[in-house]
């Protein structure tokens, strides 16, 4: 009885966990990561409330400093494109065409000109933070819910808008309750519109705790592994330990990667269920 | 047997059983994908992203067991 009822507790605590509540727990949450420079700043400053409010905010402060890594980048890429590429032009060029193509295959030529922008600074976001995590001294902010569950509500607010924008109020809600045509479908549609809102509400719990979910255990399995390979030369007092954690840093570039991609590709099908029935031809 | 101890039992098995569905999964959905790119290696791209929407899906069930996991672990004393 007592385990259900802590249950509970836990997940409608996990559910409304805000920014200050998740920072009080950061202490707890510090034992399963590695050591990044914030907490180097901390252990050097010491217990001051500049620390605590690192300490508190890191998340936040890691993402703000990938966006800013990633504006930079993308500013440097393109302030002065010329039409034989320099190296920096090049490899941007290359990858926003090459998902530009690929969300292009999806959404088809017309829809995916809007939707780019949007869906392609969510990919390579996601990837930034998610790499972040790899880096020396680096942090995943993705590996917090309150990122993951902030970009899911961005998608869920976008494809909702483009669903209320394309189809009109009375087609948005014709199309929750399963877009009826015949009298039986007419009939089951008021039994369908509660299963289509809670498939909608389900859309970015699935995609936040995925994100989340994946990412934490990728930093949760380095540090088990750079732990072992410490204790493991700890009997002779050994300041280095054993790079147990290489084949698991490859490993981690790519779910990273293939995290990022996933996050991305199943916001565009969101989109894409929300566009209008003719021009998606099913 | 208290809620701590129960914890510490159910947690790994939970977590194992969600994984050995999810290994069920997946063997089904890539095993079918290379077996439709066997048939039409043209299709590659468009068989590829379907498969890898469909291991999304598939994996989120793993990492719910895991998440749960990790919100009560510490429980566990």
């Amino acid at each position: 009885m007592q385990t259900i009822s802590g249950l509970v507790a836990e997940a409608a605590r996990f559910a409304g966990m805000t920014a200050t509540e998740a920072a009080a727990e950061g202490g707890h949450e510090a034992a399963h990561e590695l050591p990044n420079w914030i907490t180097l700043i901390n252990r050097f400053i010491g217990d001051t409330s500049l620390g605590h409010f690192l300490h508190q905010w890191e998340g936040m402060i890691y993402a703000y400093v990938v966006a800013g890594v990633v504006i930079l980048l993308a500013q440097l890429a393109s302030r002065n494109p010329t039409l034989v590429p320099g190296k920096l032009q090049n490899v941007v060029e290359m990858a926003v065409e090459g998902f530009a193509n690929f969300i292009t295959s999806i959404l088809g030529e017309k829809e995916a000109r809007k939707h780019i922008p949007f869906l392609g600074t969510l990919f390579f976001y996601i990837l930034a933070m998610n790499l972040s995590g790899v880096m020396p001294l680096g942090k995943s902010p993705t590996a917090s819910p309150n990122t993951t569950v902030a970009l899911a509500l961005c998608v869920f607010l976008y494809a909702n808008f483009i669903g209320l924008t394309k189809n009109g109020p009375i087609g948005y809600l014709k199309h929750l309750a399963g877009s009826p045509r015949s009298g039986v479908e007419w009939v089951f549609a008021p039994l369908m519109f509660p299963i289509h809102v809670l498939g909608e509400i389900a859309k970015p719990v699935s995609l936040s705790l995925r994100l989340f979910g994946n990412v934490t255990g990728e930093d949760v399995l380095l540090f088990a592994f750079c732990s072992l390979g410490v204790t493991a030369l700890s009997f002779m007092n050994s300041p280095v330990g054993i790079p147990f954690q290489t084949p698991f840093i490859l490993l981690a570039f790519l779910t990273s990667l293939i995290q990022a991609l996933v996050f991305t590709l199943l916001s565009t099908i969101y989109i894409l269920l929300w566009l209008p029935h003719e021009e998606e031809g099913h | 047997m208290d809620s701590s101890t129960a914890l510490a039992f159910a947690l790994p098995i939970g977590l194992g059983l969600a994984a050995i569905g999810s290994g069920i999964g997946f063997s089904r959905a890539i095993g079918s994908a290379m077996e439709a790119i066997g048939r039409q290696p043209e299709a590659y791209g468009k068989i590829q992203t379907a498969m890898i929407i469909g291991a999304g899906l598939i994996e989120a069930l793993t990492i719910y067991a895991f998440v749960t996991m990790f919100l009560l672990q510490g429980k566990i004393h």
